[in-house]
């Protein structure tokens, strides 16, 4: 029951920042992201902001992210002017949340055309500015974070206080302001079943542990982000010693555990589970978002330890995009049920990946 | 064994002594339903649930606002925010909430960051110097910790102590537990990250 609509071409279905598949520890690591949350004086915080308000915030700071000499030059998409597909696009790459794509006032995003930077308006937060950085670069996102945060505080009047620092709407997040995450891919963790051990582990030094698409998500295709819960009482750097710290055991916990996968009788088994896995992608005629992700999962990891060869990152990160709803919906160009989402997927990702049969 | 005298259908399960100047003058024997019906004996006391002894204990927490909350509910004067509201919401509605809800705020902040101010940096100022070392995995997993715990969490596990320690009858822990948990509900509202 599709209805094709017209709409104007998708861009290069290329992944944005996050899925560059480079940078320190890309193997595990995906993507560090910053995200700031800042809120204006003189606008109510989010749980009393009018509509009128809502409406005129959006305008204010857009005009101001405008102004010549703001240091990344930024496009800024009106959400509420943007259809859903779009919207949901919007968040598989990472660029909002699904709370802004949701929301009912008026709300935009500013982001730059590499899709490092994203500037949430309206979110929770009147601001929720986020840079991203491929693989593990804490530190390279910071500096650029806090440039991003100078140009912000120049430009725009901030609340803050000297006793609690950037005030949010909700305190868990006021003093910094700062949420440091770095999304790791650990199947290993998961197929040893020892994901909830690490888990546990990071919880018990206050660091949280989310799924793919943030808070509340679960974590499918073994995506997991780990990001700093505490942001009062201690300074940027020392979240982001605590975050890079905790990230760097997990991932050398996890390369432990993959090259133990792959030694002596726990081998077999591990290749039988990749290669199935691939047989799922070259074969099956339908394909569920969650069969899809778990079986790039299964495929990423093959690659990376080097037992399939023949396929390319880069594919195989265009492939994760793709076989989510929005993407497929996007790249095809037609709204389709999810049945029929699901057989253009298989077939979408055997293209994607050059393994039709 | 010997019939109750009053109704002389139950068997006596209750003696009655008459004394008279020391001395047992007479005595009386009775059926425990007659004994109770003549007030004769105490009725036992209905033996108290710890849930509820603990719901005595915490009679102050719930429905009596202070003076100083009362005034707090009338709202916060940047944008009319109630004590309650933030405690349903979670969120706060505007910067001078901060003050306004001070004192719900800092026991909540403790809680979720085990710290009360900033020390970060703000617009044109970067953050101050800190001694502490800035790696230190072990450096949020203090003494005291709750790990993973959230604001729930938290709240019923100090319930269970503190019923725990009324049904040992240990009241000066329980009393402790108490503030303790009063402290943490002040802040309940705002516990979700």
């Amino acid at each position: 029951m599709s209805r094709r609509r017209r709409e104007p071409e998708p861009p290069p279905f290329q992944p944005g920042e996050w899925l560059q598949g480079t940078g320190p520890e890309r193997d595990i690591a995906i993507c560090t992201r910053v995200r700031l949350a800042r809120n204006l004086l003189g606008f109510h915080f989010s749980p009393c902001l009018s509509p009128a308000e809502a409406q005129e915030l959006v305008r204010f700071v857009t005009e101001k992210l405008g102004e010549p000499g703001f240091p990344e030059p930024l496009g800024v998409v009106d959400l509420a002017t943007t259809d859903e597909l779009e919207r949901t696009v919007l968040v598989e790459r990472h660029l909002i949340s699904r709370d802004l794509a949701a929301s009912k006032l008026a709300r935009s995003v500013a982001v730059n055309t590499s899709e490092s930077i994203a500037i949430m308006i309206n979110e929770e937060d009147h601001l929720r500015a986020q840079v991203f950085a491929s693989g593990m670069q804490t530190q390279a996102a910071w500096a650029r974070a806090e440039a991003l945060d100078d140009a912000l505080t120049q430009r725009l009047p901030l609340a803050c206080s000297e006793e609690f620092g950037f005030l949010t709407a909700c305190p868990t997040n006021t003093g910094t302001g700062l949420r440091l995450s770095v999304m790791l891919h650990l199947p290993g963790l998961v197929w040893a079943e020892q994901i909830d051990k690490a888990t546990n582990t990071a919880q018990k030094i206050h660091l949280a542990v989310r799924g793919l698409h943030g808070e509340g998500s679960r974590a499918l295709g073994d995506f997991y982000q780990v990001s700093n819960q505490v942001t009062l009482g201690r300074s940027e750097q020392q979240i982001l010693g605590d975050v890079s710290l905790a990230v760097s055991r997990i991932v050398q916990w996890e390369r432990e555990v993959r090259d133990a996968l792959l030694r002596g009788s726990a081998r077999v088994r591990t290749l039988d589970r990749i290669h199935r896995a691939l047989g799922t992608l070259e074969r099956a005629q339908i394909l569920s978002s969650e069969e899809a992700l778990n079986c790039l999962s299964a495929l990423r990891l093959g690659i990376e330890q080097r037992v399939v060869d023949g396929f390319d990152i880069q594919d195989l990160n265009k492939a994760l995009l793709l076989s989510q709803p929005g993407h497929l919906q996007r790249f095809t160009k037609t709204r389709l049920e999810p049945e029929e989402r699901d057989q253009r997927r298989a077939v979408l990702l055997r293209e994607t990946l050059g393994c039709a049969p | 064994m010997h019939y109750c005298s009053a109704c002389h259908k139950a068997i006596a399960t209750v003696v009655v002594l008459d004394l008279t100047a020391g001395a047992v003058s007479g005595q009386q024997q009775l059926c425990a339903a007659c004994a109770e019906q003549l007030g004769v004996v105490q009725t036992k006391a209905q033996i108290k649930l710890s849930s509820e002894i603990l719901e005595d204990l915490l009679g102050g927490l719930k429905g009596k606002p202070t003076a100083a909350a009362r005034r707090r509910d009338a709202g916060c004067a940047g944008c009319g925010t109630t004590l309650q509201d933030f405690k349903t919401r979670g969120r706060v509605g505007c910067p001078r909430c901060y003050d306004t809800f001070r004192n719900e705020l800092l026991p909540l902040l403790q809680r979720v960051h085990e710290a009360q101010s900033h020390r970060g940096r703000l617009p044109g100022r970067r953050p101050e110097q800190t001694a502490g070392p800035t790696t230190a995995a072990g450096s949020g997993a203090g003494a005291g910790a709750v790990p993973g715990a959230g604001s729930a969490g938290m709240l019923s596990e100090l319930r269970r102590k503190l019923e725990e320690a009324i049904r040992g009858e240990r009241y000066e822990e329980a009393a402790r537990l108490r503030d303790e948990l009063r402290t943490a509900e002040a802040g309940e509202a705002g516990s979700r990250p």
